[in-house]
Parts: C-alpha cells; sequence; structure tokens
C-alpha cells in the first residue's frame, strides 16, 4: 500500500484545517469506508509518535452492549478521545470502536462532523453507499408513485411523533455532563416566553432496546405534540393516538446523560425503518419501531417543527393582537400598548373556534333584525384633556327599505383615530361585519337620498 | 424563480436578508466557539440544513436581532464595507475581531434556485469554518464581552444618527480603542465568493491580539 494517502490526510487536517471523518475521506479519496478508517488510524498512530507540534484530536465509534435501565441495549456512540476508556468501561462487551474523526480543533459539539459530511454525502446521493459494507437487499429507491404515496402517509400519522432532538445529547462524551443540568437550571431564569419554548425543546428522549428482534420505543413530549400545529390540523384522532401510547416524557437534560441513545451513521438502513415506522404507528400498539440510525437527520425534525411552531405562535400572537379591540382612547396618536398574550401556546382551533362563534353570534343577529348597514358618521365630544376630538366611525344602523328612517344604532360603534394606526383591527372586525351584513341582505338597495331631505 | 436584477428593488433586500440571516447565524456561533456566554444557554437549531447553536437568551438575541436590523439598510445600499465583531476582554481591549467583508458585484443578477443552494453550500461552508477556528486561535481569557462594530461612510453614519431605525437603539461613532487592535495577527478563515457577492470578495478573517500571548 502506497502512503501517500498520509500525505494526503496531513494536508486536509493542517494545512486545510478540515474535519477529516472516515465517510468523508472515503467519498473523497475513492476508498472503502474500512480502508479509510484505518487510514485515519495510521496517520494517527504515525503523527503521535512523531511527537510533532500541533495537537490532533480525534473521536472515536464505540459500539458495544451494555445494560441500561435494566435493559439489554447495543449502543452506538461516538466520542471524544478523552472519554474513550470511561465509555468502553461501561460497555458489557465492546464489539467495534474506531477513528471516526481526526482535526486539529477541539470540537464542542457534534454539529461540525454532520456538516462535513453533509456536502460529500449529497453530492454522492446516489450511491453514497458504494464504499460502505452494509447491504440491505430490500432498500431500493422508491419508484415516484410510492414517493407521492408515502409522503401522503406521512402527514397523516401524529407529526408529533417528535424524534429527541438530542443531537447533543446523542454524544455522550462530546458534551459534558453537567452542562445537561446547566441548560435547565439557566433556562429558568428566563421569562416565561422562553419557558414555553425549552418546554418545547426538552422532549422525549429515545430509549433504544435493540435485541435481535429490534423492539425500540420512542417517548413523547405532551407539550410537543399539542403545539404542533400538524397534528391539531389532522385532528383529534392524532392526538388520541399520542396520548395512548406510552407517553415517557423524560426531561432530557436529566434523562439524556444516563439513557444516551445510540448513533450510527448508516444512512443505507434509515429508508428501510422509516417505512417500518409509518406502517407501525397506524397499529394502535405500545411498541413503536422507530429508526435508531442516523439520528442525526431526525434532530433535524424536531427542530423544523419548532421553527415552524415558534414562526405559527408568532403568527397567532400578532393576530390575536390585531383582533384585540381598541381601547376607546381619546388620544390619536399614542399607540396603545396591547397586554401581552397570556397563553402563547394557542393551537389554532381555538383561534378558529372563536371566528366562528364570532361570526354565528353576527349571522343570528343579522336575519333577526331589519336590514342593517354601516354608515360612516362622525363623532365629536371633549376628550380628557379638553380638547375637541372629532372621530369617524362606521356604525351600524338598521334600516328597512319602506321606511327610510335610519336608526342610529350605536350597538356596535367602534371608534378609529383618525391616523388608522390600529385602524387595522377595526378594519378586520367590521369586514368580517360588512361582509356578514353583504351576505345576510340579498336584494342592496341604495337609500335614496331624499331621506335625508325629508325627515327632519 | 423570477429573474432578479440589480435594478429590482427586491435584489438588494434580497441580498441582505442572506447576508443578514448568515451573519447573525455566524455571530451566535461565534458566541458559542469562543465560549463568551457559557454554553447552557445554547441550543441546536437547524439553518442551511446543519445544526448550529444558538442562544436562547431573550436580551441577546434582541440585541444581535436590533443590531443586524439596523445594518440591513446600509447593507442593502452596498454602504456596508465590513461587519466586525469584536471581543473584548475586562478592560475593554479588543481580544480578537471577527472580520465580515462584504461586497456586492454592481452589475449581476441573481436567478434560479441553483444559485441560491450554492450560496448555501458557501455559507454552510463558513460556518463550517467558524467551528473549527479553535484550532487557529489561542484561548480568550475569562470574563469576555462582545460589541459589534460595522464599518460604513461618513453619509450613512450620519442617516443613521438622524433616523432611528430601532427607537432607543442608537449607534454611536467605535472608540479608538475599540477598533484599533494594537499587534494584531491576521488569521483568514474563509473566503467565499459567489455572483451576489463577488467582485472583492466576502471574507471573513480573525485578528489576533499578540499582546495577549506575551500576557498569559
Amino acid at each position: 500500500m502506497d502512503y501517500l494517502y498520509l500525505d494526503n490526510i496531513d494536508e486536509f487536517v493542517n494545512d486545510q484545517n478540515k474535519i477529516v471523518t472516515y465517510k468523508w475521506l472515503s467519498l473523497t479519496l475513492g476508498v472503502h469506508v474500512n480502508t479509510a478508517k484505518q487510514m485515519l488510524y495510521h496517520y494517527l498512530q504515525q503523527k503521535r509518535n512523531e511527537g510533532s507540534g500541533t495537537p490532533l484530536h480525534a473521536t472515536y465509534l464505540v459500539s458495544g452492549k451494555c445494560v441500561e435501565n435494566g435493559s439489554k441495549c447495543h449502543k452506538v456512540s461516538v466520542v471524544r478521545e478523552d472519554k474513550l476508556n470511561a465509555v468502553k468501561a461501561k460497555m458489557d462487551v465492546t464489539i467495534s470502536v474506531h477513528v471516526y474523526s481526526v482535526q486539529r480543533a477541539e470540537l464542542k459539539d457534534s454539529s461540525p462532523l454532520y456538516n462535513t459530511d453533509y456536502d460529500a454525502v449529497k453530492e454522492n446521493i446516489k450511491n453514497c453507499n458504494k464504499y460502505s459494507t452494509i447491504r440491505c437487499a430490500a432498500a431500493v429507491p422508491m419508484s415516484s408513485a410510492e414517493v407521492q404515496r408515502a409522503q401522503e402517509m406521512a402527514l397523516v400519522p401524529p407529526a408529533g411523533k417528535e424524534i429527541s432532538k438530542t443531537g447533543l445529547n446523542e454524544n455522550t462524551s462530546a458534551t459534558p455532563k453537567p452542562s445537561a443540568k446547566q441548560p435547565a437550571g439557566i433556562m429558568g431564569m428566563f421569562a416565561s416566553k422562553n419557558a414555553s419554548k425549552s418546554q418545547e425543546s426538552s422532549k422525549e428522549v429515545k430509549t433504544e432496546q435493540k435485541d435481535d428482534s429490534s423492539l425500540v420505543e420512542t417517548s413523547k413530549s405532551k407539550t410537543a405534540s399539542k403545539a404542533n400545529p400538524m397534528s391539531n390540523l389532522f385532528g383529534k384522532s392524532a392526538q388520541k393516538k399520542a396520548d395512548e401510547k406510552p407517553n415517557k416524557s423524560i426531561k432530557e437534560e436529566t434523562a439524556a446523560s444516563s439513557t444516551a441513545p445510540a448513533i450510527m451513521k448508516q444512512s443505507q438502513t434509515s429508508p428501510k425503518s422509516k417505512i417500518d415506522i409509518k406502517d407501525e404507528q397506524s397499529k394502535v400498539s405500545s411498541a413503536l419501531k422507530v429508526e435508531s440510525k442516523d439520528t442525526r437527520n431526525k434532530t433535524k425534525r424536531p427542530e423544523v417543527v419548532d421553527s415552524d411552531d415558534e414562526k405559527m405562535e408568532s403568527q397567532q400572537k400578532k393576530r390575536r393582537r390585531i383582533k384585540k379591540p381598541q381601547p376607546d382612547s381619546s388620544d390619536d396618536e399614542v399607540v396603545p400598548d396591547s397586554p401581552p398574550v397570556p397563553n402563547v401556546q394557542t393551537p389554532s382551533p381555538k383561534k378558529q373556534v372563536k371566528r366562528e362563534h364570532v361570526s354565528h353570534q353576527e349571522e343570528s343577529s343579522e336575519v333577526k333584525r331589519r336590514k342593517r348597514r354601516r354608515v360612516l358618521k362622525s363623532h365629536t365630544f371633549v376628550d380628557e384633556e379638553g380638547s375637541f376630538v372629532t372621530e369617524k366611525g362606521y356604525v351600524s344602523e338598521s334600516y328597512s327599505e319602506s321606511e327610510e328612517e335610519p336608526e342610529p344604532n350605536s350597538q356596535a360603534k367602534d371608534s378609529s383615530s383618525l391616523k388608522q394606526s390600529f385602524g387595522k383591527r377595526e378594519e378586520e372586525k367590521k369586514e368580517k361585519r360588512e361582509k356578514k351584513t353583504s351576505t345576510a341582505n340579498k336584494p342592496t338597495k341604495q337609500p335614496s337620498i331624499m331621506g335625508f331631505f325629508q325627515k327632519k | 424563480m423570477a429573474t432578479l436584477t440589480r435594478q429590482d428593488l427586491n435584489f438588494g433586500q434580497v441580498v441582505a436578508d442572506i447576508l443578514c440571516e448568515f451573519l447573525e447565524v455566524a455571530i451566535h456561533l461565534i458566541l458559542y466557539v469562543r465560549e463568551i456566554y457559557p454554553s447552557g444557554i445554547f441550543q441546536k437549531r437547524k439553518k442551511y440544513n446543519v445544526p448550529v447553536q444558538m442562544s436562547c437568551h431573550p436580551e441577546l438575541n434582541q440585541y444581535i436581532q436590533d443590531t443586524l436590523h439596523c445594518v440591513k439598510p446600509l447593507i442593502q445600499k452596498n454602504e456596508a464595507e465590513k461587519v466586525v465583531m469584536v471581543i473584548m476582554d475586562k478592560e475593554h481591549h479588543p481580544v480578537e475581531r471577527f472580520v465580515f467583508e462584504i461586497s456586492q458585484p454592481p452589475l449581476l443578477s441573481i436567478s434560479s434556485e441553483t444559485l441560491l443552494s450554492h450560496v448555501e453550500q458557501l455559507l454552510r461552508a463558513m460556518i463550517l469554518k467558524i467551528s473549527v477556528c479553535d484550532a487557529v486561535l489561542d484561548n480568550n481569557p475569562p470574563g469576555c464581552t462582545f460589541t459589534l462594530l460595522v464599518h460604513t461612510r461618513e453619509a450613512a453614519t450620519r442617516n443613521m444618527e438622524k433616523v432611528q431605525v430601532i427607537k432607543d437603539f442608537p449607534w454611536i461613532v467605535a472608540d479608538e480603542q475599540e477598533v484599533h487592535m494594537e499587534e494584531a495577527k491576521l488569521i483568514p478563515l474563509k473566503t467565499m465568493t459567489s455572483d451576489i457577492l463577488k467582485v472583492s470578495h466576502s471574507q471573513l478573517f480573525c485578528t489576533e491580539s499578540q499582546k495577549l500571548n506575551e500576557i498569559l
């Protein structure tokens, strides 16, 4: 074997300051993954022996059997070098240990490892397992029809099937354990607004029990599934399912350090197990098969959901502010502070229900009365400071076509400031009412102008 | 996706949006990697399809967002030369400066999604570089703080002082002390050239104070 690769790796690591993972190396040099692992090992040995200046850091992939929480499991984790022996000692049987990556920087968390492989894998996405040893005859790319079907099915089962966000915590040693407790403490100091956010994020931990039968369980957090707009849209059935399943919502910080779910970067098996997931979830069973591999990909999902959720919340918040009736303020210029919305996590159905309720009310009121219309009237009054204020407002009045007497009925008088700074709220309300009036009145006849002159 | 040219109002806005988003992520990441704040306040989030660390602290986030909100119009008009994140020690002497040099090409247009995914790829690479920058940088002393500076033109500063983009968030001219770093060592981190940020490319480099080594 020629030793040019050592120079190559040296160039990547020292000159370009890259993180060299075995997967990236195998894709870059076009070698089998096992060869890449050996290359890295060899390189590391050589550099360590030379004892040259720049320190190198390495991460290792350790896999083995151990007993956690009283159940046997097969654990696979990426660990930093300094934690390697500790993790190995914890395992009953160590099945494999190999170099995962070599880099100059001391990594604080595992994100750069994923980032490194991302582009390389993306380029080779059709054949990223070209150099890998994992083979599965059943894993063939789906036809586009199947893909579509799978996507539809994916929408229906609880989108609240959260996967642990523990990309941070899966790396048992890449993140030190005391910091696990720290987030809980520091998060508590923040405002309640952020407490709700952290609640969502402090989610489930996956406990994996992989025997030969490979039974795996997931735990879901109720708050997460509840707050999830998708699961709300697809209804109560989804929520029921979520509630039925064993809800082991453990706080991720404390639990993760003990349960340490596995990481395996074996992306090939993930398509297969994904299909399994969808089938299983349609049955109501306590044990779920969840993809255990490629948890880095999975950690994406809760984050996506989180960000969507936050967006929804902020939009809802905005909408709520607009809806709130403006207090009768005589001061045109002051922009009133709308009171903070207390319940941040209002799911969308609530709002929809509210809207419907209001619209129902209005409809019924419309039908009973005589025809109502909205008239722009200006109302002059003296405000607190003694100045005259004229406000134009839409007043809904009832009238009938036979008599052309408008009876002023200031039941729904909304005063909108001339500047219309928060007129948006009013407009929306008015628009709703206008809509209702327009739908209630069948033939809208313009009132004759003579009515103004006749009646005095 | 429609082709946008420089003349479109949207062009500047799109570029500014992309850049400001990237700057926000980069700033949070630098805070995490350089350990300015305890790692407990950071949370993993996703950007450009990779995990990044973002802080959860509301005031810190607000500060960064407000700053970038004010910087955005400058970028839109192509008046911002560089955005600098200065890390200072307890005595407010700059220890490190992360300089983002921005320049935009005068005559280019953006079009099609492939270009934006290319930009995403480049930004991803930038983020990766920030993550490993501690290999080339020395450790900072404890108790560091940070501040954000923008290098721009005189006219723009006048404007910024006149029109407060965000209320109660004034920008002041930076002290000489904060800007000038003694015995600075320049460490280039990443250069990125793309069709929307071309000509003189977008650079990220770090200057580090040598003096610190002597003290330590």
